[in-house]
């Protein structure tokens, strides 16, 4: 009995570190994607100097980080100002944990996934508002109030959004989602759902401060918002979270909607012998979508201009909130018809 | 006001206020104008970007270009041309030259000391307008950032140098007869003036 | 303390204070060394304050100590972002002020590279007021063609910001064959280019919200105020010097003036980038017709200086060379001057006081961002902080000129 109990948690620690590892590595990459990606429609070539094609730039630029000075301003409010990056990565972190990457693969398989990921990205808010404030600097303050208001109004429509999902697959659980979606005709739920989709990415934009939602951290407004005060490792953690929570939002978003690990049924019937093979494909699928939202994110950056607080607001709760509830509205009637 | 100069017409760029249509609803909902930019960026990111990878690929400066100073030497004694005139220091806005000259026993005016100032240099290249004899001169050498003032602060010795590291022959050549100016022609035009040519 | 002892709070006499947000002078946004002091209630800005002074070298002063051929580089340093215009209204001034007509090619070059110069300029506006509004992707774009404008500086006169090109009595040197092929070649797909640009934020929703409707102010107010320019067309007052006074070869070449009429943001972009291909249209205009003759006046030896070869020849261009330098022009008019010309930003003007001497009594120079700013309040009060950032690129201001 307690032998099992250790090796349960054993085997836990070990995915814990896989996973953190792997997203930390991840973290790493997705910059140096991004600002390849950005620079070459930019007509720019990016980072070039660090290892070929400045592959090993972000490890450089993580090694400069560590040994620069860690700053607190005179006044700040000190154990908050902390305390702010630690809750933010920790939220983020967490959610990774319900996160299935392949079939049967997540460090907790909670039965209300989704819902505890809302909670976690809250949380998140919960950061950015106490590093605003404890900065004592009125840009931070700033940042902190816009992100504060952003992030609650968004998130409402974020959940609205994906209420549809929840009521096709009939439950919170990520695996069973994907599952739901396996047997579900089109086998995405995006072709149903696309409504939730758009105001799924809208919403998730705003959620992890993107361009052209990119309010709190307005280079050209706010200096760099919420966290303009924080510098070295400190500020290393916001920016890790913030790119974290992009994977997140993304892996939602592929699990959601774009059908998770899953692969076309041809490639099932084909390799129905190996399970590993198939599994190595799944998590090649997972991350192939994960990618091209990510793709997306970067796109938008390197194209919109960036909405004005005022205007963000009226988006969320004007048009967003209520075009998600009509989604709700009639995802549920057909629902009810089909039964 | 003269009244031939007001008869112009403006061209009125404002947008005119957009009237409802089916069409405008359309395209608002499916965000027509955000997917073309989108696909404009899209069509960059498979172009051949236009960055020059500057220390390791280095642009040369185009010919007349004002760079770094040197002091031209005399071909016949390999002294510098510099009489000592001072007209150089005289035009210089931001008075970064200074000449230093002494008579010497069989009373030739002889330059002791040629300084100049690069940190205070604003390289408009009135120096090189003003020198009668075409003594000081600006190369296409552009790479002398230096962490020292006194590696910046140019003395005859280090301008004569300039002049044999930075001024090739053929560089000299096309310098003086083309950037040394103004040149006689300049007040009266010739026939290789550069014109439009139709190409096509 | 027990709250039953607490006092009670009185909600009418609950006061708020205004947060005092001191943006600059080390802004991203400020496009230079500005500062500007808002009061906020929220977001909403109650006062806006502008500060100027941090970028003051004192060159109104410096050039009462310099003759007037000295004193050209001071103008570069005004506007470092079209140094070319505001040579060339130096030059016009001083021209006017001693009498000097311009050869006739010098003028088309004149106007030619001024032109070329306002495309760098605005270029470079439209590069920062996108970055400003968060289209960070347009600025580079905007920054290709600039450095090809920059590049042909620097093979016309060595230099690529400062130019000092523009002479008093003509140009500096000859253009040449290839860099008259070059900007022709330009200005076949530069339009093209604007589109390209314009693809990317024209009618783009977001930039509409960004742009429409704010920072508006009324024809009326505009003159008011003092504004020039692109800020004043965009409110619908057709004024542009280089059509109601012309200067050079603006009086030779066709081109239409753009205005607005809502007077805000977007409609100051419009006009902005109608002038792009304005501006474009004028340079195809001018070399096309191109004439060849002198670039330096001839008639004027007591103030230009002298070919390099008489000056070694001829005794009195020797002592006309040597006067010329060290006093400046030789039996120069007393009197006062002001003449204004159109540079990107707006009316630039240069005032002159002579007292006879070589050098100007008195040089004050009317520069419009300096006035641009000072409308800043009016444009900024009542909106948000973002709509500050708005205004601040749309009036298209360089602080080096405004401080001088």
């Amino acid at each position: 009995m307690i032998n099992e109990t250790l090796y349960n948690l054993i085997i836990t620690i070990i995915k814990i570190i896989v996973v953190l590892s792997v997203a930390m590595l991840h973290v790493a990459f997705a910059v140096y994607f991004e600002r390849k990606t950005i620079g070459h429609m930019q007509r720019r070539l990016g980072p070039m100097e660090v290892g070929p094609h400045g592959i090993l730039q972000s490890f450089a630029d993580v090694i400069k980080l560590f040994f620069k000075e860690d700053l607190v301003p005179a006044s700040a409010d000190k154990p908050l100002f902390y305390i702010a990056p630690v809750i933010g990565i920790a939220a983020t972190m967490v959610s990774l944990s319900v996160v299935p990457f392949f079939n049967g693969f997540a460090i907790a398989n909670i039965k209300v996934g989704l819902l505890f990921l809302f909670a976690m990205s809250s949380l998140g808010a919960y950061a950015v508002i106490l590093a605003g404030w404890a900065s004592n600097s009125k840009y931070s303050f700033l940042g902190g109030m816009r992100s504060s208001a952003q992030v609650i109004s968004y998130e409402v429509s974020m959940g609205l959004s994906l209420v549809g999902v929840m009521i096709m697959a009939e439950s919170l659980n990520l695996n069973d989602i994907v599952a739901a979606q396996q047997n579900f005709p089109t086998r995405l739920y995006i072709i149903p759902q696309f409504i939730g989709f758009v105001v799924f990415v809208l919403s998730a934009m705003a959620e992890t401060n993107r361009v052209p939602f990119d309010l709190p951290e307005a280079e050209q407004e706010l200096v760099a918002g919420y966290f303009t005060e924080y510098s070295g490792m400190r500020f290393a953690l916001f920016f890790l979270a913030e790119y974290i929570g992009m994977l997140v939002m993304s892996s939602v978003a592929v699990v959601c909607f774009l059908g998770g690990w899953g692969l076309p049924g041809f490639i099932y019937s084909i390799f129905s012998g190996s399970s590993i093979f198939i599994s190595i494909l799944e998590v090649i699928c997972f991350l192939f979508k994960l990618y091209m939202c990510m793709f997306f994110y970067y796109w938008v950056r390197s194209t919109l201009p960036r909405y004005r607080y005022d205007q963000l607001m009226s988006l969320g709760w004007k048009i967003l909130i209520p075009v998600s509830v009509f989604n709700i509205l009639i995802t549920g009637t057909i629902k009810m018809l089909v039964q | 006001m003269k009244k031939h100069l007001i008869s112009h017409e403006p061209k009125v760029v404002s947008l005119p206020d957009e009237k409802f249509s089916f069409k405008n609803l359309l395209k608002d909902i499916f965000l027509t104008e955000i997917i073309s930019g989108l696909g404009l960026t899209l069509s960059s990111l498979f172009k051949k970007p236009v960055t020059k990878q500057y220390p390791h690929e280095k642009k040369e400066a185009k010919q007349g270009f004002r760079g770094l100073h040197a002091l031209a030497r005399r071909p016949d004694t390999g002294l510098a041309k510099c009489v000592g005139c001072g007209l150089c220091a005289a035009i210089c806005p931001s008075k970064c030259i200074t000449i230093y000259t002494y008579e010497d026993v069989n009373h030739d005016k002889i330059v002791d000391r040629y300084e100049l100032d690069i940190l205070r240099c604003v390289f408009c290249s009135f120096c090189v307008e003003a020198c009668p004899y075409g003594a000081i001169v600006m190369t296409r050498h552009y790479e002398y950032a230096s962490y020292s003032k006194e590696a910046l602060f140019m003395t005859k010795e280090k301008l004569l140098k300039n002049w044999d590291d930075y001024m090739s022959d053929e560089d000299a050549l096309v310098y003086f007869k083309k950037y040394w100016g103004p040149r006689e022609e300049d007040f009266v035009g010739h026939e290789g003036q550069a014109v439009f040519r139709n190409n096509k | 303390m027990d709250i039953k002892q607490m006092p009670a709070i009185d909600k009418d006499t609950l006061k708020s204070e205004n947060l005092v947000l001191n943006m600059g002078p080390h802004h991203p946004a400020t496009h230079g060394v500005m500062r500007l002091l808002l009061e906020l209630d929220g977001e909403t800005v109650v006062k806006c304050t502008p500060y100027v002074g941090y970028l003051h070298r004192g060159v109104e002063k410096l050039a009462e100590d310099m003759t007037y051929l000295r004193a050209l580089p001071l103008t570069d340093r005004l506007d470092y972002i079209s140094s070319m215009t505001h040579n060339q209204g130096y030059c016009y001034a001083v021209e006017t002020l001693l009498g000097v007509e311009v050869p006739v090619r010098a003028k088309f070059i004149r106007t030619m590279v001024c032109e070329m110069s306002r495309i760098a300029s605005h270029l470079l506006w439209i590069a920062t007021h996108a970055l400003d509004i968060g289209a960070m992707t347009v600025f580079l774009y905007a920054f290709k063609e600039r450095e090809f404008i920059l590049e042909q500086f620097e093979a016309l006169c060595g230099a690529r910001l400062t130019v000092t090109y523009p002479r008093i009595g003509g140009v500096r040197n000859d253009v040449s064959q290839e860099f008259i092929d070059s900007v022709y070649d330009f200005t076949n797909y530069f339009p093209s280019k604007v589109d390209e640009y314009e693809r990317l934020i024209d009618r783009n929703r977001i930039w509409f919200k960004r742009t429409r409707g704010i920072g508006v102010i009324t024809a009326e107010e505009a003159v008011n105020y003092g504004l020039t320019g692109a800020a004043l067309r965009g409110s619908g007052v057709n004024y542009d010097i280089r059509k109601l006074f012309p200067y050079d070869a603006y009086d030779s070449v066709d081109f239409d003036v753009p205005i607005g009429t809502h007077g805000d943001v977007y409609d100051r972009y419009r006009c902005r980038m109608e002038e792009l291909r304005q501006s474009n249209r004028i340079i195809r205009q001018c070399i096309e017709r191109l004439p060849k003759g002198a670039i330096m006046t001839k008639d004027a030896p007591k103030v230009t200086l002298p070919s390099k070869k008489k000056v070694l020849t001829s005794m009195e261009s020797m002592i006309h060379h040597f006067m010329v330098i060290t006093k400046g022009p030789i039996n120069c008019p007393k009197g006062e001057v002001y003449v204004a010309t159109e540079a990107p930003k707006g009316e630039l003007g240069f005032y002159f006081i002579s007292d006879g001497e070589g050098k100007p009594y008195r040089m004050r120079v009317r520069a419009p961002s300096f006035v641009h700013i000072a409308a800043l309040p009016k444009l900024c009060e009542g909106g948000l902080v973002a709509d500050v950032i708005s205004n601040i690129g749309s009036i298209d201001i360089v602080l080096g000129e405004c401080d001088r």
